[in-house]
């Protein structure tokens, strides 16, 4: 049977009617639309689905949807203001730590918690903050090199 | 993959939880984080006709030190807590170590330190989807007849691979149950069957409320290792949890817990070792024996990742630099 649940996402509230099985991965994706966010592996194994839960990085593919009221979700879509991209979305496209593009929102955003907690971390934080977030594509390095540089203001 | 219908179910108090897992606890899976609930029901390993999360009940996550009681951790302190904590880092850096090496920063905020003791087991030829397990008979854990990981026998050698059991164990840890019959303390090291089809003495209506962990003098030392193939999200293929309260200027051992993990349908505390290291002097050819004795309890087998011979010879390894460690020797 379906729950009525408001969800704060991004600063909006939505109000859904929702089965307890679905996923807030599945919410964010096909109930809002908000496609930002990425199923990969679907097990907890791949951190592409990961969002922020109070400011905290977590994975959507195994958290309820109707576990999340009165909590506030930031999806890589709540990361720019009006038009202007945020520094880690910037500073990973001019250094090339984009390939295929599946990895990158949940890498941001564990990135952006960490930055939140900790705004000059060393290159092993930054390492230890990713390292649940697998990218198949890019060897790591310039993500690294990303992140680095907008905790050094660049 | 999606999760199969449920009834959600969010209790506000532990009387409320007690109540209805006691009426329903054959159809009910309790959540806390749900990283190792969550997977399961997607692969189709459980069903429940009920999903009882426990997130929403008040003061399960009190977590309180003193310097005589020692550690209360309740059920659903998160393991980034217990990673990240000054208390914890300073008085029981084992607790810190293990549970930051769980899976990942996501996995460690969402998942629990009850949720951790009482992980399900795990085999190669279980934790699969429903439609991998088809082509095998059905295995023991799964209710059938035969072990698909050994090709034979009548006992499950699904792994407990918990991060944090050894290091509690190896601490004395004690853990609080809590049902409408009442409550029951009990060492956490009894928690664990040994059968890896039933890895935990709970009654399904038994909700872990949180762990105790006795004061230990300041200079104890202690230690956790952990063996995976990669760095992160991994469980552990191998583990090793070392405590010794050491006079470390006359080099003599006064006590020892040594406690192997993750080669082993439960975490084994090696009581023979504690014996072999008792007020003698911690030395090499001493050592030597006790990581021999790690290594011939260590019996893993080939129902996870790398070999079972690599993961024994590991354990030596692992018991080797811890009790060095311990003697202040840089490794």
């Amino acid at each position: 049977m379906n729950e009525m649940v408001t969800l704060q996402i991004n600063g909006e509230g939505y109000e859904l009617s929702i089965a307890p099985k679905k996923t807030l991965l599945e919410v964010l994706r096909e109930d809002i639309g908000l496609t930002g966010t990425k199923e990969v592996c679907d097990m907890g194994s791949c951190g592409a689905c990961t969002v922020l839960l109070d400011g905290k990085p977590i994975l959507s593919c195994l958290t309820l949807a109707v576990a999340c009221k009165g909590k506030e979700i930031t999806t890589i879509e709540g990361l720019k203001k009006g038009e202007t991209l945020h520094p880690l979305q910037s500073s990973f496209i001019q250094r090339g730590a984009i390939q295929c593009g599946m990895c990158t929102p949940g890498m941001i955003l564990s990135a952006k918690a960490l930055l939140d907690e900790k705004p000059h971390p060393t290159e092993i934080e930054v390492r230890k903050a990713i390292a649940g977030n697998l990218c198949r594509c890019t060897g790591y390095v310039k993500i690294v090199e990303a992140i680095l540089a907008v905790s050094r203001g660049e | 993959m999606r999760l199969p219908d449920f009834q959600y179910i969010e209790p506000k108090s532990l009387e409320e939880a007690c109540l209805f897992l006691k009426e329903h606890n054959h159809e009910s899976k309790i959540m806390a984080g749900g990283t190792d609930l969550l997977p399961n029901m997607k692969q189709g390993i459980f069903k429940p006709k009920y999903v009882v999360n426990l997130c929403a009940i008040q003061n399960l996550d009190r977590f309180e030190f003193d310097e005589d009681r020692g550690l209360w951790l309740g059920a659903l302190v998160r393991l980034r807590y217990l990673e990240t904590d000054p208390i914890i880092f300073e008085r029981y850096p084992m607790i810190s170590q293990a549970a930051g090496e769980v899976g990942s920063v996501q996995l460690r905020q969402m998942g629990t330190i009850g949720g951790n003791l009482c992980l399900d087991t795990r085999c190669y030829y279980y934790n699969q989807s429903d439609f991998w397990r088809k082509c095998r008979p059905m295995c023991i854990k799964m209710g059938g007849e035969k072990c698909n990981a050994m090709g034979k026998g009548k006992k499950c050698f699904a792994v407990l691979s918990g991060d944090l059991a050894p290091a509690l164990i190896a601490l004395g840890a004690k853990i609080k149950l809590l049902s409408t019959r009442g409550e029951r303390t009990l060492l956490l090291s009894e928690l664990y069957t040994g059968d890896g089809a039933k890895p935990l003495a709970m009654e399904p209506d038994e909700i872990l409320v949180g762990v105790e962990v006795p004061a230990i003098p300041k200079e104890a030392f202690n230690v956790y290792l952990k063996y995976r193939i990669r760095r992160s999200i991994d469980f552990p293929l191998a583990s090793v949890a070392v405590m010794l309260i050491i006079d470390r200027k006359k080099k003599i051992c006064h006590e020892a817990k040594v406690v192997i993990g993750a080669v082993s349908t439960k975490p084994e505390e090696l009581k023979e070792i504690k014996e072999l290291l008792k007020g003698k002097k911690l030395e090499g050819s001493l050592i030597e024996e006790a990581s021999d004795l790690a290594f011939k309890a260590a019996k893993p087998i080939a129902n996870a990742g790398s070999s079972p011979s690599y993961r024994k010879r590991i354990i030596k390894v692992f018991v080797e630099k811890a009790l060095k460690q311990g003697m202040g020797e840089s490794i």
